[in-house]
Parts: C-alpha cells; sequence; structure tokens
C-alpha cells in the first residue's frame, strides 16, 4: 500500500474565519470513501510547513491576518518548495488574495507583497461583495461545471494577461466584476467563494485531489449532495 | 430602522442603568441580573422599580419599547446589541456595563468584529469620567483591548475556551502567546490578560476577597456560570449584595427559552439556541438526548452564510441519531455526512419534532427557535 495521501491546512488561526478547515475535512472524508489513506497536518504560524505534502489549503481572513500569514509562510518557504515540486494548492478568498502578486489592506490601501504562486492583483473594491455566488467552471462541462458558493470580500483581483480564470459568474461578482472568478496557475487554484466550497463542490474537491496525485479518481455517489447542490443553484437562480 | 436619539434618550433619563452585551449569553446573563436586582430592591429598597427587555429585543426599538412601558421603572437592566451599546452608554449614562465575550457572528453582516471592538473602545473612551463601571470577560483579547479607556473596569475569569477569533493582538497585530494555563500575551507590545478580580473555578465563583460562591443555577452548563460570574460582579458594582443577587439569580430558569423544556403532541423538547461556532461549542455538548433535532436557517437574524456549520464539532454526535430540519437542513446533512454522522433531513420544523417516544434535545439557530417558542407558546 501506497504512503497515505498528505494534506496540509495552513494557517486556521489565521485563515480559518469561514469554516474554511472543512475543505480539508471534505479532502480526507472523499479519499476515505475511496479507501484511499492519508493524513492532515494542521500548520500555525511558526510550525515548520512541510514539503513532501500532495495538497495545500489556504483560507479566509481579516486584514492583520493575512499580512502575518503571508510573513511567515515567506519566512518558511516550505510552500513554494512545494509548489515547485509539483503540489496542488487551494487557495481560497483572502488565502487566494495573499497567494497573488500583491493586494492591500486598510483604508489607506497599504501594498503588502503577496506569495507570488498566482499573477494577480488585488486592490480595494469600492464596494464589499456579499452573497450566494454562481459560477461555470471553464473546461468543464455538465452538472458539475457549475460552482456554488458564497462571497464576502471587499477586494478586487484583477488577472494578469494570459493568466486563466477558474471560472465564469452567471450570477454573483467574483473577481471584479469583469465576469472572471478566481484564477489557475499550474496546480494552483485561488477562488473567491470561500469557507468551505469544496463541500458544495465536489468535482472540484476531486479536481484538486486528483493535481496532487497526479491521477484521476473513480466517481463517488453521494446524493445528498446533489440534493444541496440542486437547492442551492435554484435559490441563487430564484433569488436573481 | 433607527430610532430618534433624542426619544431613546429622554427614556433613559433619570435611571440608574445597567447593561449587558456581547455575543453569546446577553439575554440570560441579563436576565440573572435582572433577577439580582429585582431581589435586592424586594428586600432592601421597597418601591423602587426595575425594567428589563427580558424577550431578546435589544436595539434600539426594543430597548425604547421595553422602557416606555415602564416610565416609573426607577432602574433599567437593558440586553444591549453590540451595535447598540455606544448609543446607549452616550444616551443613557449607564452605571454598570458588562461586556461578555466577542466571536464570530453573522460574518456577512459584521465582515470584522474587530470593528464592534473599536465603536465600544471609542465610546468608552469618550465617556470618560462618566463612563460606566465595566465588568468585562478578562479572558478575550477583544475585549480586553476595548476596555482600555474606560474608567474603571472589574476583571471577571470567565474561564472561556474558543480562542479560535483571538489569534492576533487588536493592538499590533502581533500572534498572540497563550501560556499552557491558557492566559494569553503579547510578545510585541505587551497587551497580557489582566489580573482578574472575580473567577469562575470549577463549579464555583470566586470574589475579589477570595469569597467563594456556590451558585444554585437552574441552567445548564459552564457558559452559564460564567454568565452567572459576570451578573454577580455587575450586581455588586451596582450597590446589591451577593445573597440578594445569589438568591435572585437562582430562580432563573428559561430565559427568553433557552433551555426551556416544552411539549409538541407527545413529544418532549429542551430547546437550545446555538447561533454562531462559539455558541455551538457551548451548545452542543449539553444535547444528551439519543436523539437530536438540529435546525438550521440562513434567515438575516441567523446570517446568510453557513459556512460556520464547518466550525463545529458535529463528529462528537457520532453515534447518536440526528434529525436536521429548517430551511439549511440540505447544508447540515451535508456536514453530517462528512462528519460521519448518521442522520434524516425532515425540512419542516414541527414535523422533526412529531412522534418521539423519549426525550429530545433540540439545538436551534435564531430563527427557527423563536418558530419553535411561538409555536411551544413560550
Amino acid at each position: 500500500m501506497s504512503a497515505p495521501v498528505h494534506i496540509v491546512l495552513l494557517y486556521q488561526s489565521l485563515l480559518g474565519i469561514y469554516g474554511d478547515q472543512g475543505n480539508a475535512r471534505v479532502l480526507q472524508r472523499r479519499l476515505e470513501w475511496r479507501d484511499i489513506p492519508s493524513r492532515l497536518t494542521v500548520v500555525e504560524p511558526g510550525d515548520p510547513v512541510p514539503d513532501d505534502a500532495q495538497v495545500y489549503l489556504l483560507g479566509g481572513g481579516e486584514d492583520n491576518a493575512q499580512v502575518s500569514a503571508v510573513r511567515a509562510l515567506q519566512a518558511d518557504g516550505g510552500l513554494h518548495r512545494a509548489v515547485d515540486r509539483g503540489a496542488a494548492v487551494l487557495a481560497v478568498c483572502a488565502g487566494y488574495q495573499i497567494a497573488g502578486r500583491t493586494f492591500t489592506i486598510g483604508d489607506d490601501d497599504t501594498v503588502i507583497d503577496g506569495l507570488g504562486l498566482l499573477d494577480v492583483t488585488t486592490t480595494r473594491a469600492p464596494e464589499r461583495a456579499v452573497g450566494e455566488i454562481l459560477t461555470k467552471w471553464i473546461g468543464h462541462d455538465g452538472d458539475e461545471a457549475w460552482l456554488t458558493g458564497f462571497e464576502n470580500h471587499g477586494g478586487h483581483t484583477r488577472l494578469a494577461p494570459g493568466v486563466t480564470p477558474l471560472a465564469r459568474v452567471e450570477i454573483g461578482v467574483g473577481n471584479c466584476g469583469d465576469g472572471t472568478e478566481g484564477a489557475i496557475s499550474g496546480k494552483v487554484i485561488g477562488t473567491y467563494p470561500h469557507g468551505p466550497v469544496l463541500a458544495r463542490n465536489p468535482a472540484l474537491a476531486d479536481h484538486v485531489l486528483s493535481l496532487g496525485l497526479d491521477q484521476e479518481l473513480a466517481p463517488l455517489e453521494r446524493p445528498e449532495i446533489d440534493q444541496l447542490r440542486s437547492e442551492r443553484i435554484a435559490a441563487v437562480r430564484a433569488s436573481r | 430602522m433607527k430610532l430618534d436619539p433624542s426619544a431613546l434618550a429622554k427614556l433613559l433619563a433619570g435611571r440608574r442603568i445597567a447593561m449587558v452585551s456581547g455575543t453569546n449569553g446577553k439575554t440570560t446573563t441579563t436576565h440573572l441580573l435582572n433577577a439580582a436586582i429585582r431581589t435586592w430592591a424586594d428586600r432592601h429598597a421597597p418601591g423602587v422599580g426595575v425594567v428589563t427587555n427580558a424577550d431578546g429585543a435589544n436595539l434600539h426599538h426594543g430597548i425604547a419599547s421595553a422602557l416606555s412601558a415602564a416610565p416609573d421603572a426607577d432602574i433599567a437592566v437593558l440586553e444591549t446589541d453590540e451595535r447598540v451599546v455606544a448609543d446607549v452608554v452616550r444616551l443613557g449614562h449607564p452605571e454598570v456595563l458588562v461586556m461578555l465575550n466577542f466571536s464570530r457572528d453573522q460574518l456577512d453582516r459584521n465582515h470584522e468584529i474587530k470593528r464592534l471592538a473599536r465603536m465600544w473602545r471609542e465610546a468608552l473612551r469618550t465617556a470618560g469620567a462618566d463612563g460606566p463601571v465595566v465588568v468585562a470577560n478578562a479572558d478575550e483579547p477583544l475585549i480586553v483591548w476595548a476596555c482600555r479607556d474606560a474608567r474603571q473596569v472589574v476583571w471577571v475569569d470567565t474561564g472561556s475556551t474558543w480562542t479560535a477569533d483571538a489569534s492576533l493582538c487588536p493592538e499590533c497585530g502581533a500572534v498572540l502567546h497563550r501560556s499552557d494555563d491558557g492566559r494569553w500575551s503579547c510578545p510585541a507590545c505587551g497587551l497580557a490578560e489582566p489580573d482578574a478580580t472575580w473567577q469562575v473555578v470549577g463549579g464555583s465563583i470566586t470574589g475579589p476577597d477570595g469569597t467563594t460562591y456556590e451558585p444554585q443555577l437552574q441552567l445548564p452548563g459552564r457558559f452559564n456560570l460564567a454568565n452567572a460570574a459576570c451578573a454577580l460582579a455587575a450586581a455588586v458594582e451596582f450597590g446589591v449584595d451577593t445573597d440578594s443577587a445569589l438568591t435572585g439569580m437562582a430562580t432563573v430558569t428559561a430565559p427568553a427559552g433557552r433551555f426551556a423544556t416544552v411539549t409538541f403532541g407527545d413529544t418532549t423538547a429542551r430547546l437550545l439556541l446555538a447561533k454562531n461556532p462559539a455558541g455551538w461549542a457551548e451548545a452542543l455538548p449539553l444535547a444528551a438526548t439519543p436523539t437530536v433535532v438540529l435546525a438550521i436557517d440562513a434567515a438575516a437574524a441567523d446570517g446568510r452564510d453557513v459556512s460556520w456549520l464547518w466550525d463545529v464539532d458535529y463528529e462528537q454526535l457520532q453515534g447518536r441519531t440526528v434529525i436536521a430540519t429548517g430551511p439549511r437542513a440540505q447544508d447540515l446533512a451535508v456536514r453530517l455526512s462528512y462528519a460521519g454522522v448518521e442522520h434524516r433531513v425532515v425540512p419542516d420544523l414541527l414535523a422533526a419534532l412529531q412522534g418521539h417516544r423519549e426525550p429530545v434535545d433540540v439545538v436551534a439557530t435564531y430563527t427557527p427557535f423563536q418558530r419553535l417558542r411561538k409555536a411551544a407558546g413560550i
């Protein structure tokens, strides 16, 4: 039997305000449902970031937490080594912003250097984006291509020319109101729908796992998740 | 809708005021403090009237409507929403303000909890020498930060266990240090947990002079003991003797329906309210029945985003039977599947409570909790 799949949840205390640890639970359980062993390392600032894992998770947090997180990750270097080695990263909300080139904090728009894993920049938006969001995953078809979630962010993220968005917005704001949502570079995915976005989007969860494992995974039948997806997609469409 | 401030100022004028705020425990603590003050007034100050907003209506209008119904009451014990604290401090010149805790709640509306703390700090600074004595939870960095400019603070060590919203120093942003005994301090700017004069120790409360009190509460859980410690400290600051306070607090049974045991047809149910991850962390361990009903909604009063479901340790329900109900039951069902908890979904709230032979504990978010109270006639 091969070594357990290693998942790293980064800085829950700083980047975990919207139930972001849920993504780690979802990934682990989806592996377990397929009888694939896994282990989770929860890393807090000051702890070394292991560079041998297959999947890294970054979640949502407030301005000061973003700054502390980006500084600690830069000082540690483990995440960058892992990405160079071919690990997958899912960066959500504030985690997406810090994965970019720069982001700003505070009313005076102080510019902070990000991790540079995605060629995107974030600035303060004129208006906060809060609400259910529905997007269509680029390059995917069928029911699984609909990505459903809840966004709550005060930043506008712009993609450098040539950077691929994750999805096209049907309802909601996404990156900056230009119709794009999220960004992909290699095996790094950034997205705004926050918290346990993988709970509502199992195909995206399996995609993150297959990126990290370099292999496709057998499909899983989970009717309760299909039911939740239809409810949420119908609700957000009805609210438009 | 905001009430004309001068109308609220008039209603507050000429009364002795004690107020209670914080994310969780406001209603219960207000009931405890009200009972303490009322018992003292009955015994030692006959003819002194006490008014309170007992039903949890804690915004401008709720407070105004309680006060206008009791124009002659000399004392007002007011549960105050976090967003209204600054106005009541400014307009009502309260003698005592209880600050219980600050944690993530309704993030779709309150994007940063620090913003609320900043408003409190500013209100207390502006009030200056005219400000209230603050009875505050020393375990919470954001509360301690908000009290820095208060005229006088009485610190209570409540033994809080929820630390997920207090990783960074509110003053300078550095990562806080926590010692083995749970005390917090900032390695960068020196902000640190103050020494408390009141303490929750085990099942009792220790006062400033070292006296230990054993409150005979009818409310369950460690969290309510913490609420009682804050209410007792506030009562003493208000001039109430501890015997009256403890006697009064022991009469409180089901503040605004919380912890009430009610019947729906043949089913006996105990109602527990949980509004946010910190609240669930306290309420869920109290749910002890073999079948547990969990009611979830995402109306405005619940917070429209249910991401918080993933911050609650539902894994502790493994081996029990869970009935998921309410408009967002399906979100809970998915959460429970991932938690490995057996469950069934009964979307209709009242249908979920039908036909249980054994008593059930119900944990509900705000909107379904109020619907259950109404349905049970309490």
